[in-house]
């Protein structure tokens, strides 16, 4: 299967490379085989690179992220983190990589800890790399002054704050410990369009700045598109199509990333409709309708292209104009 | 009503908010505080105390030896010899009641230690491992709640004879099994809990993790549990003691007294008041304090709210005037004495319109919408202005009058598809009901018209549908069914909250598409909100842009969306990242700063004042909602002036 | 429906055995043997010895335990040590008066429990908060206080019914209601006020869900809504919670037939455990455990039924 790799010339040093991972949730059973939630994704990201993972819920860009993170224990295939591999790194390995490795997740609410101050939640790294009590809140009170909250509100607690608050606070807590890498997992999607806004150009900042590479997990193109160099479109479990975020939105050649990209809704009535108007013309199938074929493509049942190839044949990436499109019929 | 409370100010950052939407889920920071704001707490906490202080220095105080005997004074009443009386062999019970207090409660602490040794550990680890080690676990103790404890306890007495310690570590043992399914089900939900997987990211080892965030979190339900295992430790060592398997007489025990009371009910009842009025205070007390700590649920009252409305009575003309127009006249909806969450909306539906109400969460659309269905939550309320339909104004409706309207007038797509339906009713059963109630249908009838129903709310497969619970559809396939529904009274106006925000994109798409073609076959007009502007420009017709309670903007979609004249409108496209239509990395998306003031603190004058860019002195004054250049309504004192420099696109983001 | 069942009914299996296994090492665990305890403590170690044999207590416990298993399965648990009857048909005799002293506290507290929870949860306001205070104090009560504060009011006091004994269903059925009567309140009060928390709590739950909004918007009649779909949400946790509540009160009525002086298995039970008759404790435990695995098979049934998550699985 083909890949997406991060231009030659940091080629030698990437960030973070995932190859062919596979992740299976749950025992598998003899009665019922379950489709791996993540199938064989492969993608890398270089330092100072961002890279989207886009797709619907039960895509699987969840479980990538989470994988990549030792939260969730891959199947198969591998991750290498600057050349080195982690994807089934020992807890004393991923002690050591929790400083270079860091999360912003989707839920301001539950991402920090109730009964604990904000100083203390953006202290618990620090203090685990054995940095000293005084030194750790002096550098969690910088990292709340960089994402723009007082540095007072190190003695409060999350439930003092707003969402979009709450969101700061967990990207302090991704920044405290000077990471290289962070994924960001739908880190704006329970926010409100004011606050999204917000966050996403604080992460914009952020990253120019200390030359951060974000895996970024996202629903919402449009969201990747402002953020990532390159995107990679995912539908259960499966790449569909990867490329430069540019040309993956502006340019959509996968049936699937076309669906996409036609479904959501722009704030131009006159535009829309003629957006609505392409959409419907498609001609793709609903959503849940029929069940797909292991061993064809996933997007067969609903794909508007599909031919009896495409359930047979489970389609490898190939390049298509300036992407990687996994599609039997995609063309120019 | 969650919408309501997630919004908080950036001032509030300065003091604890009352109310956010994860309240609930905290553990109490201030256990005892609040245990000691509740009465019963206060009694229980203040009883059990008592008791323990009273019987741990019982060897100084009590008047009495526990075995001094005097039998001329048997059986007796209170007296100022014997505060609480004598027993038939004419012993102080007052004495002998609380030289058994130290053992007795000691002795149900253990109960309560044995069984927390046991479900703690193992509900942390099958939380934490799941999958085999949880099963096995799990299956274990699912054997253990099975066996009869009772009977199990007197067969280890049967064999080894009265020994309290091993009977309360067996009791301990066989409750630890019922403590572990509740254990296990508030650490599982802890482990869900993102701040879990921060800190496993942090690299925080699988024990420090359980002790610093798993733990702290299940103490509200640890203590609360040892209260109630404690009064079931009391009542079980007592009930064995009553039976004669307690402490070796003459040693005092108060299942033993009350076992003696049982004999002497006919010569001398009161025998069983000092002993048994102890039991039942302390088991009381203990389940008091378990009470006192749990957050009571107050039961809703849904239907009952009939006439809760200000001014009560039904107003307004009663004929119908069957015009199918929905003008909202001033709409104010408040809090039951709290803060004003709607105030002063206007707007008008006509026949055949859809009409999006859009803003952020906290602005208050929702509540709007829900006013028109008379659906407001518990304690808000409309407390002024008139909501007029078909002749009626339906803001003074009561319940009653507000029924017929519903379903057959108006009805109702709520946000959240899957929890939308009941569960426990099939699709068949949930179409057909309605449709025989609003139509009058027979049984095949009615079931025909779902099958129908189903068909136009583009599901493809009726059939199987109709036989499917809610549990077994997709998202979009039960908001298919929800949106099905709601047409099964043939209203004449649909409201829909955030129908499409729970849904996938691409469904979303197909949702909206099925609602279009719903308004143009039917004429139905539709009250739709939404926080997404996108979607108001596929579905709308109309839209007003709601802020902190008020309409800020509105008209139709083309004049709002293309022309925007309230800075927050601008903002709020600015913001999207939908909108521009050449958004490459190196720009910024227009934020807006600060956030969405919370009902009550809503600022004098224009409320988006303290976020807006273009304020100004004048802006501190009470804004009205004007017409507007192009067409509709806008409330900003700087509008026409802005519309003017919006010619010069230079002049978009200032500083 | 049928794999979740089959998975209840092999759990009951297992429990059975669990127990099994548990009374048996439990009575050959102890320091004396049955030997003494037949003949009491003037026996000589040669004879206790000579009975222990004959009871083959000395053989291995396998044996032994083979042996018992295959005679329990035939209804056959053992003779008595102490009364020398047979312990399988003397406990089946007294199983009917256990029974229906907790199948009647059970139906009794379901219902008073029930009907006061639901009415607590839709009227709410000061009939919620009387019902919640009271069932709260009800529920601490002990069993056997209350018992006895029957008796005295019921019967000592005011007359009603008998105070203790028991007259068997054949002789008269009136009579016979009226023994049981006053053990199955004492035990049926405090049930009903756990009954009457949960209902209110799971009445309460399901109120609140969000379906219960759409269902209004449909302008559904109020009786509707809180009786056939409210009721309907509620129903499943309520009745696996009266499940639980009949086997504590099963265990209960051992305390309850001692203050009535009712011939049902728990007198057999305090008898045999204080004088260590073995093969009545075991018998008692063994039955109990039957009756207590028997009701979560049928509860299961029940609740599958109700569930259609469980009924489609």
């Amino acid at each position: 299967m083909s890949t997406t790799t991060a231009p030659a010339d940091t080629q030698q040093a990437l960030a973070l490379d995932v190859r062919d991972l596979t992740v299976h949730y749950g025992r598998r059973s003899r009665r019922k085989p379950v489709p791996p939630a993540v199938d064989g994704v492969s993608f890398s990201i270089a330092p100072g690179e961002t890279i989207g993972l886009v797709g619907e819920s039960g895509s699987g860009k969840s479980t990538i992220g989470k994988a990549v993170l030792g939260l969730q224990s891959a199947t198969g295939g591998s991750i290498s983190f600057f050349g080195d591999d982690i994807t089934h790194a020992a807890p004393a390995r991923r002690r050591a990589l929790a400083a270079q490795l860091r999360v912003v997740f989707q839920d301001p609410y539950s991402s920090l800890n109730p009964a604990m101050t904000i100083g203390e939640t953006l202290a618990e790294p620090l203090r685990l790399m054995g940095v000293g009590k005084a030194e750790a809140a002096r550098r969690a009170r910088t990292a709340l002054e960089r994402v723009g909250l007082p540095a007072s509100a190190a003695e409060r607690r999350p439930r003092q704050f707003s969402g979009g608050q709450r969101q700061r606070i967990a990207v302090a807590r991704a920044l405290v410990c000077d990471p290289k890498v962070v994924v960001c997992d739908e880190p704006v999607s329970a926010l409100d369009l004011s606050t999204q806004a917000q966050v996403l150009n604080l992460l914009a900042d952020l990253r120019d700045e200390r030359g951060l590479s974000y895996l970024f997990v996202a629903h919402d193109l449009a969201v990747v598109r402002f953020l990532a160099q390159r995107v990679v479109v995912l539908y259960r479990g499966q790449v569909m199509e990867t490329g430069a975020a540019a040309a993956v939105v502006e340019q959509p050649r996968h049936p699937y990333t076309r669906a996409l990209t036609a479904a959501a809704p722009v704030p131009r009535p006159a535009e829309q409709a003629a957006r609505r108007a392409a959409r419907e013309a498609m001609g793709i199938g609903a959503a849940g309708l029929g069940t797909p074929s292991a061993a064809g493509c996933p997007f067969a049942s609903r794909c508007p292209l599909a031919t009896d190839v495409c359930r047979a044949e489970r389609p490898a990436l190939r390049r298509v104009g300036d992407s990687d499109v996994a599609c039997h019929h995609a063309t120019d | 009503m969650s919408e309501y409370l997630q919004a908080k100010p950036a001032q509030q950052l300065l003091e604890p908010p009352e109310h956010t939407a994860t309240e609930a889920s905290q553990p109490a920071r201030h256990q005892l505080p609040r245990l000691l704001r509740r009465p019963g707490g206060i009694f229980g906490l203040g009883w059990l105390a008592l008791l323990v202080v009273l019987s741990l220095t019982a060897s100084w105080w009590i008047p009495y030896g526990t075995n001094d005997q005097q039998l001329s004074a048997a059986l007796q009443g209170p007296s100022a010899q014997h505060w609480l009386g004598t027993d038939e062999l004419g012993r102080d019970l007052l004495s002998r009641i609380f030289a058994a207090g130290a053992s007795t409660l000691g002795a149900s602490l253990l109960t309560v230690a044995v069984a927390y040794a046991i479900a703690v550990p193992l509900a942390l680890v099958a939380a934490e491992r799941g999958g085999h080690t949880e099963t096995v676990i799990s299956r274990t103790t699912e054997i253990m709640m099975a066996l009869p404890g009772t009977v199990i306890i007197l067969a280890f007495i049967g064999v080894f004879g009265v020994d309290t310690v091993l009977i309360m570590t067996v009791l301990g043992v066989l409750i630890s099994s019922g403590m572990y399914r509740v254990l296990l089900g508030v650490a599982r939900s802890l482990r869900e809990q993102l701040y879990v997987d921060a800190a496993r990211v942090n690299g925080l080892g699988s024990w420090r993790v359980n002790l610093r965030h798993v733990l702290p979190g299940m103490r509200t339900v640890l203590a609360v549990q040892a209260a109630l295992l404690f009064g079931i430790g009391l009542l079980i060592q007592s009930g064995l003691a009553f039976m004669g398997f307690g402490p070796k007489p003459p040693a005092p025990s108060w299942g033993a007294m009350i076992g003696t009371a049982s004999q002497h009910i006919y010569d001398a009842p009161w025998l069983m008041v000092p002993s048994g009025l102890v039991l039942s205070l302390t088991v009381i007390a203990a389940n008091l304090v378990a009470d006192a700590l749990t957050d009571p649920e107050e039961a809703p009252r849904t239907a009952r709210r009939a006439g809760k409305r200000a001014g009560g009575a039904a107003a307004g003309p009663a004929e119908p005037d069957g015009s199918g127009v929905l003008d909202v006249r001033d709409l104010t909806v408040a809090v039951d004495d709290g803060p004003v969450l709607v105030s002063g909306v206007s707007f008008r539906v006509e026949p055949g319109r859809v009409l999006g109400l859009v803003g952020e969460s906290g602005c208050g659309k929702t509540m709007t919408a829900l006013a028109a269905l008379g659906l407001l939550p518990a304690g808000v309320a409309v407390t002024g202005g008139a909501l007029h339909w078909q002749g009626r104004d339906l803001a003074y409706l009561d319940e009653r009058h507000l029924r017929p309207v519903r379903g057959r007038e108006i009805a109702y797509v709520s946000q959240e598809p899957m929890v939308a339906l009941d569960p426990m009713f099939s699709v068949a059963y949930q179409l057909t009901g309605p449709l025989r109630r609003l139509r009058g249908l027979s049984r095949a009838e009615a079931r025909d018209g779902a099958v129908s129903l189903l068909k136009r709310v583009g599901i493809v497969d009726p059939q199987a549908v109709m036989r499917s619970y809610p549990h077994q559809l997709s998202g979009g396939m039960a908001q298919r069914v929800a949106i099905a529904l709601a047409l099964t009274g043939g209203p004449k106006l649909l409201v829909a909250d955030e129908p499409t925000t729970a849904l996938d994109v691409t469904v979303q798409a197909e949702i909206l598409s099925l609602l279009r073609s719903l308004v143009s076959q039917s004429g139905t007009s539709v009250v739709i909100v939404t926080h997404d502007l996108g979607v108001v420009a596929d579905l709308c017709d109309d839209v007003a842009v709601m802020y902190a309670g008020e309409i800020v903007e509105s008209g139709t979609v083309t004049e709002v969306l293309d022309a925007p004249r309230h800075p927050y409108t601008k903002a709020l496209l600015g913001a999207n990242p939908h909108a521009g239509e050449t958004v490459t990395p190196s720009h910024r998306l227009t934020a807006i700063p600060g956030q969405v003031p919370a009902p009550g603190s809503w600022p004098q004058g224009c409320r988006f004042r303290d976020r807006c860019l273009y304020a100004t002195d004048a802006c501190g004054q009470p804004v009205a909602l004007e017409a507007a250049d192009r067409g509709g309504t806008v409330r900003c004192v700087r509008a026409t002036e802005l519309a003017v420099a919006a010619a010069h696109p230079d002049e978009r983001t200032p500083a | 429906m049928t794999r979740f069942l089959a998975r209840r009914a092999a759990m009951a299996v297992l429990t059975l055995l669990a127990v099994i296994v548990l009374t048996f090492a439990l009575v050959h665990s102890i320091p004396g043997s049955p030997g003494a305890v037949m003949l009491g403590p003037g026996a000589s170690a040669q004879e206790i010895h000579a009975q222990n044999e004959l009871l083959g207590w000395n053989q291995p416990l396998a044996v032994q335990f083979w042996d018992w298993i295959t005679h329990a399965v035939r209804g056959d648990l053992g003779t008595s040590l102490t009364g020398g009857n047979e312990v399988g048909p003397d406990l089946a005799s007294r199983l009917p008066v256990t029974a229906a002293i907790a199948f009647g506290a059970t139906a009794l507290s379901g219902v008073l429990g029930i009907v006061s929870g639901v009415v607590a949860a839709v009227r709410g306001g000061l009939v919620d908060r009387f019902i919640t205070a009271f069932s709260g104090i009800v529920v601490s009560l002990p069993t056997f206080w209350l018992g006895i504060l029957l008796v005295y009011i019921a019967s000592i006091r005011l007359g009603w019914l008998p105070a203790t004994g028991y007259t068997p269903f054949t002789d008269s059925p009136v009579d016979w209601a009226k023994s049981l009567a006053l053990p199955v309140l004492s035990l049926a009060i405090g049930g009903a006020a756990l009954v009457a928390r949960q209902a209110r709590a799971s009445m309460v739950e399901a109120l609140g869900q969000e379906h219960i909004r759409t269902l209004r918007a449909t302008g559904i009649p109020p009786w509707r809504l809180l009786y056939v779909h409210a009721l309907r949400n509620a129903s499943v946790p309520v009745v696996a919670g009266l499940g639980m509540q009949f086997v504590g009160l099963f265990g209960s009525t051992v305390i309850v037939e001692q203050i009535f002086a009712l011939p049902g298995l728990g007198q057999v039970a305090q008898a045999a455990v204080t004088s260590h008759d073995f093969p009545s404790v075991q018998g008692v435990v063994i039955i109990a455990t039957v009756v207590v695995v028997v009701t979560n098979v049928a509860l299961d049934v029940l609740i599958s039924a109700l569930n259609p998550k469980l009924r489609a699985a």
